[in-house]
C-alpha cells in the first residue's frame, strides 16, 4: 500500500473522529446512549480481533479484561475518591499485567484448549470479583457517585475507539501483523522461521486486553453501577467473537462494520420485538454464518472486490 | 537417531539420504531445534545448538524448508516473504529483496495470491525462495525437487551452486538421485536413525550397505 494511501485512511480516520465529536448536541440522550455503545462494541470487537483475528488464538474469556477495568475505576472513584478519568490508565496497566501473566501460560494451549482456558479464566476472575469483598464490595456491587457523565463518557469512548482503530490500523499494515498472520496459519513453521512465538503472542494478547479495560472503565461511569454479573457477562466476550466474524476476523474494517451493524440489529430487534428479539438476532447471525462464513471482508476479497493480504 | 555423527562441509552441497523412515526430516528437525535430542549435541561453528529454540538458532543463519509445504497459506505471497524477515530490517530492503526472490523462482504474478491457492510445486519455491529472504549461511532443502517440473527443477539447482559459490553451505533431503549424485560433494547416508555410509558420489554408489538398505540383502540361492 502506497503512502498516500495510509495518509487518505489517515484522513478518513480524522474525519470520523470530528464528525461523531460534533454529533451529541444533535443527538437525543437515548441515541448518544446508542452511539456511545456502538463504539465500545467496536473497540471491544477490534481488541478481540487483535489475539483471535490476527494471531488466531479464538478467546472466550476477553470480557475479563472489561471487567477488571470497570472494577478499577468504580473502585477508585467511590472508595478512594479518584477523579474519573485517570482511573482508566490504572485499569489499562492492571489489564497489561493480568495478561502478561494470564497469557504466558494459557498462549501455551491452542484451539480449543486456549478458548476454554480463557473462558475459565473469565469466571475465576468473575468469581474473585464476587468473593473479595474487601476490595470490591462483592455481589451488592458498586454504585458510583451520580454525575452528569453523558458528555465526558461520549467523548472519552470516543477517542478511545479512534485510538483502537488507529493501532488496529498500524498492525494490519506492519511486518509485526503479517507476523502474527504467520503465527496464525502455522506455528511451527513460524517459529522455524525466526519468529519468537512467544513474545509475539504475548504482545498481541497484552494489546487486546487493554482496550477492552479502558472501555469498561467508561462504561462503569456511564452507567454509574456494577456488579460481577454485569461486568464479566459471558454474552460480552461472545458479541466480540460475533461482531469480528460478521464483519471478518482478521481484517481492520470488518470488525469495526460488523460491531456496527450486529449493536444495531441487536438494537433493533429488541426495539421491535420485544419478545422474540433474540430469535430474530439467532437467526441473522445463522444466515450470515451461513452465506458468509469468512464475513463481510471475507465475502467482498473472494469475489475480487477487495485485495487479498494486509501488505501490498 | 542413535549414536549418529557427521560433519557437514563448510561451503559445500551435500546430500542426505537413506530410506523412508531412516531419520532425514528428523536429522532436520534435531538441526533446527524443533526436535531436542535425548543426548548428544548439534554444533554451529562451534557453538552447541541443542537448547537453544527455534528462531533463535534460525538467527544464527540457519534455515530450511519443509518436505511437506508449511506455506502460510492464508497469507500472499509478498506475505510469505516478508514475514520471516526481522523487525531489524528496513521495510523498503525487505520489499526489494522479497520481490527480486519472487521473480528469481518465477511467481510475480502470483504476488498477491494467497500461498494456499499455489500448486504443490509452486508452494516448494515459494519455500525455497522463503528460506533465503535473509541471507541464511546454512540452508537446509527437505525434497526440493519433489512436485518441481524439469525445467524449474534445472533453474533451482543453478541457484543452489550460486549460493555454494557465494560460500553457503547446504544440506539436501531427496530421494532423486540424479539431484544427489549429480550435484553433491559429500554424501551421507542414514538408516534406522543410524549413519551407515558417508562419501563422494562414487563411493556411495558402490557401498555394499547402501545398496543392502535401498534394495535389501542379496540372498544366496536356497541351500538342497
Amino acid at each position: 500500500m502506497g503512502r498516500h494511501e495510509h495518509a487518505r485512511n489517515l484522513a478518513l480516520l480524522g474525519a470520523l473522529g470530528l464528525a461523531l465529536g460534533f454529533l451529541p448536541p444533535m443527538l437525543s440522550v437515548y441515541l448518544r446512549s446508542f452511539a456511545l455503545f456502538t463504539m465500545m462494541y467496536v473497540v471491544l470487537a477490534l481488541s478481540w480481533n487483535i489475539i483471535s483475528g490476527f494471531t488466531g488464538y479464538t478467546s472466550f474469556g476477553h470480557v475479563a479484561f472489561y471487567g477488571i477495568g470497570a472494577y478499577a475505576c468504580a473502585i477508585l472513584v467511590t472508595d478512594y475518591g479518584w477523579p474519573w478519568l485517570p482511573t482508566l490508565a490504572v485499569g489499562a496497566l492492571v489489564a497489561a499485567v493480568a495478561a502478561v501473566a494470564l497469557g504466558y501460560p494459557v498462549l501455551r494451549l491452542k484451539g480449543p484448549y486456549f478458548a476454554i482456558a480463557m473462558l475459565g479464566a473469565a469466571e475465576g476472575t468473575r468469581v474473585v470479583a464476587t468473593v473479595w469483598d474487601g476490595l470490591t464490595h462483592g455481589g451488592l456491587g458498586i454504585s458510583l457517585p451520580s454525575a452528569e457523565t453523558s458528555l465526558p463518557t461520549y467523548y472519552a469512548m470516543l477517542a478511545l475507539m479512534v485510538v483502537t482503530i488507529a493501532v488496529t490500523y498500524a498492525i494490519g499494515h506492519s511486518r509485526f501483523g503479517v507476523r502474527l498472520n504467520a503465527i496464525r496459519e502455522d506455528e511451527v513453521a513460524a517459529e522455524a522461521l525466526g519468529i519468537d512465538t512467544t513474545l509475539y503472542k504475548l504482545a498481541a494478547f497484552t494489546l487486546s486486553g487493554v482496550f477492552p479495560a479502558v472501555a469498561g472503565g467508561i462504561q462503569a461511569y456511564k452507567v454509574l453501577y456494577i456488579d460481577p454479573p454485569s461486568v464479566f457477562f459471558v454474552q460480552i466476550t461472545i458479541a466480540m467473537a460475533l461482531m469480528s466474524m460478521l464483519g471478518g476476523k482478521g481484517t481492520v474494517i470488518g470488525p469495526i462494520v460488523g460491531a456496527v451493524i450486529l449493536y444495531t440489529v441487536q438494537e433493533l430487534t429488541w426495539v421491535n420485538f420485544p419478545t422474540a428479539h433474540l430469535i430474530a438476532y439467532g437467526l441473522f447471525i445463522v444466515l450470515v454464518a451461513r452465506f458468509m462464513p469468512r464475513g463481510l471482508v471475507g465475502f467482498a476479497i473472494d469475489r475480487g472486490w477487495a485485495r487479498k493480504g494486509m501488505v501490498h | 537417531m542413535d549414536g549418529c555423527s557427521f560433519a557437514v562441509p563448510r561451503g559445500k552441497i551435500s546430500g542426505l539420504i537413506g530410506p523412508n523412515g531412516s531419520g532425514k526430516t528428523t536429522t532436520f528437525n534435531l538441526l533446527t531445534g524443533l526436535a531436542s535430542p535425548d543426548g548428544g549435541a548439534v554444533f554451529y561453528r562451534g557453538e552447541n545448538l541443542v537448547g537453544l529454540k527455534p528462531h533463535q538458532i534460525f538467527r544464527k543463519g540457519i534455515t530450511r524448508t519443509f518436505q511437506i509445504t508449511r506455506v502460510f497459506r492464508e497469507m500472499t505471497v509478498l506475505e510469505n516473504m516478508l514475514s520471516v524477515v526481522g523487525p531489524g530490517v528496513p521495510d523498503r530492503v525487505a520489499r526489494a529483496r522479497a520481490d527480486e526472490l519472487i521473480a528469481f523462482v518465477g511467481l510475480t504474478h502470483l504476488r498477491a495470491e494467497y500461498g494456499g491457492r499455489l500448486s504443490y510445486g509452486q508452494q516448494k519455491l515459494l519455500e525455497f525462495a522463503r528460506a533465503l529472504m535473509t541471507d541464511p549461511d546454512l540452508i537446509l532443502l527437505d525434497e526440493p525437487a519433489a512436485g518441481v517440473n524439469r525445467t524449474l527443477l534445472q533453474h533451482l539447482l543453478d541457484h543452489i551452486h550460486r549460493l555454494e559459490a557465494q560460500g553457503k553451505t547446504i544440506l539436501i533431503v531427496e530421494h532423486d538421485m540424479n539431484v544427489i549424485m549429480n550435484h553433491c560433494a559429500q554424501i551421507f547416508v542414514l538408516d534406522y536413525g543410524v549413519k551407515i555410509a558417508e562419501g563422494p558420489p562414487a563411493e556411495i554408489r558402490r557401498d555394499e550397505r547402501v545398496i543392502e538398505a535401498y534394495f535389501g540383502r542379496r540372498r544366496a540361492a536356497p541351500a538342497r
